[in-house]
């Protein structure tokens, strides 16, 4: 974690000094960038990169922002979303230092995904300074993404480890694939939940670094190109392959997340507003956690 | 040769190339290019190994199948008809993925913004400017002068010394090339890296 924090601050501030002194890519490190790039026993990310971004990254991008909203709308039509008495008792369930956190990276992401997807399809907006506004708000959300998710991260993270219900969880996923009421397995976090918090933490960090790579550019860690044994020409093709291919787990789950708070789930949005979730809600599927918050006579 | 059959190449005779550094300097005294950016750059390879040492000029190499063209998110490249590969830096938004899919790592960003932000990418154009009007103050300012309009040679090419830097349609280049190997009676087993890729069909 320290290690991180480390590489985060201090590629801020070498990014540029490093650029008043030697450049990592266009000075006497240019021929091994250029040798790297398809010789014997290069990683050939080069063309790698080339391949995965020319023909496949925006595609699979389109099928997602498309594709995944249409499952849930044949999934709201057929099997109809979850409803729960807002008239019961209601159980606390977010603090309110977790409630800001939450809010924070919310937004951060409400910014952060819009943008990322109209920079990826940058020729059907013109590019330009449209575009370039939209690369911007990117990089700041980042900041406010970066400040709170190691907090994020800690608060939450006694919760997430996987748990026997959590198999049992996802045999079933979840009960969404069916509309009769029963109890499913799950603790205060379920699987999916689970799921999304290691993808939005962890898969959030290395968006985070990878992000900041690519921004920088032309910085000098010489610790990561010892670490990795890259160069820095293939590091930037590293970060730009896994900013794409983690982005989609992101994304994907993201769009899961806002689809089970504001439909799938009616009113389920107001527990991270308000704190509270509905006892009926908690009952059902947060089974395992209900009985228990009852053994222990918080109910 | 007719015209439209013609396609620009660069090529750079390694057992000519001195290191003088002239083609570098040239080019940026050319086109006034701001410090930190070296649209093109004299390598030296196997350095102090005798016998294996060499020195050649790099700088876009005009790729028939430019990757760099592959890859950019707002398609701001394009290729004329006789394969010079340009850019639109109106439409560049400065991402930096055609330097991740250049083999020559020809595009740089000069840091112009706040915060390090990086501008619009810069690489060579073979001296034949931009999308705007030919000639015109604004293609001047953002790549510098059209020597090709002009039917004039690109000043790195123009001004080398020991005529290592050649420039030209791909036939030409070649013939030169070939002519030179013939009257030294000796030179390369196998054709120069890229050679089929770039010269050939």
């Amino acid at each position: 974690m320290k290690k991180y924090l480390f590489l985060f601050i201090a590629s801020l501030f070498l990014a540029s000094a490093a650029f008043a002194a030697d450049s990592q890519i266009w000075d006497a490190m240019r021929v091994q960038n250029i040798l790297g790039y398809g010789q014997e026993g290069s990683y050939k990310l080069g063309q790698l990169f080339t391949m995965l971004q020319a023909n496949y990254f925006a595609q699979v991008y389109l099928a997602v922002l498309v594709g995944v909203p249409a499952i849930f709308v044949l999934h709201y039509l057929f099997l109809g979303p979850k409803v729960f008495s807002h008239d019961g008792k209601k159980i606390y369930t977010f603090s309110l230092l977790s409630r800001i956190i939450h809010q924070i990276a919310a937004i951060s992401f409400i910014v952060l995904i819009p943008t990322g997807f109209i920079m990826m399809f940058g020729s059907s907006f013109g590019g330009g300074s449209f575009v370039i506004m939209m690369k911007d708000l990117h990089g700041l959300s980042t900041i406010a993404f970066g400040i709170i998710v190691i907090p994020m991260f800690l608060i939450w993270l006694k919760d997430m480890f996987l748990h026997w219900d959590d198999i049992k969880w996802l045999m079933i996923v979840g009960g969404y694939l069916s509309k009769t009421k029963k109890p499913v397995p799950a603790g205060k976090f379920n699987a999916g939940q689970k799921t999304w918090y290691w993808m939005a933490t962890l898969g959030g960090m290395i968006m985070i670094l990878t992000g900041a790579a690519m921004y920088f550019l032309d910085f000098n860690i010489a610790m990561i190109n010892t670490m990795t044994g890259l160069s820095q020409i293939d590091l930037l093709r590293v970060s730009a392959l896994l900013h794409a291919v983690v982005g989609l787990g992101v994304v994907i789950l993201f769009f899961v997340h806002i689809y089970m708070a504001v439909f799938a789930i009616k009113g389920a949005i107001n527990s991270i507003i308000t704190g509270y979730k509905e006892e009926e809600e908690v009952e059902y599927l947060h089974s395992s956690w209900y009985k228990k918050l009852k053994k222990q006579g918080k109910i | 040769m007719s015209s439209e059959m013609s396609r620009m190449k660069f090529y750079c005779d390694d057992d000519r190339c001195i290191e003088c550094d002239g083609c570098t300097v040239a080019c940026a005294e050319a086109h006034e290019l701001p410090t930190g950016v070296s649209r093109r750059k004299v390598v030296t390879l196997n350095e102090g190994i005798e016998g294996k040492e060499f020195s050649t000029s790099v700088a876009c190499m005009h790729c028939t199948d430019a990757p760099c063209e592959q890859v950019c998110p707002v398609d701001c490249f394009y290729i004329r008809e006789d394969g010079i590969v340009l850019h639109d830096k109106d439409i560049c938004i400065g991402c930096g993925y055609c330097l991740y899919a250049c083999p020559f790592g020809a595009p740089q960003f000069p840091r112009d913004g706040a915060f390090g932000t990086k501008g619009a990418m810069d690489k060579c154009t073979m001296c034949a400017g931009g999308p705007q009007e030919t000639n015109s103050v604004h293609e001047r300012e953002l790549y510098g002068q059209n020597l090709i309009a002009e039917g004039k040679v690109p000043v790195c090419a123009a001004m080398c010394s020991t005529k290592a830097l050649i420039v030209g349609d791909a036939q030409d280049v070649a013939n030169i090339y070939r002519a030179r190997i013939a009257s030294k009676g000796k030179g390369v087993q196998s054709a120069p890296y890229g050679w089929s890729k770039a010269y050939g069909n």
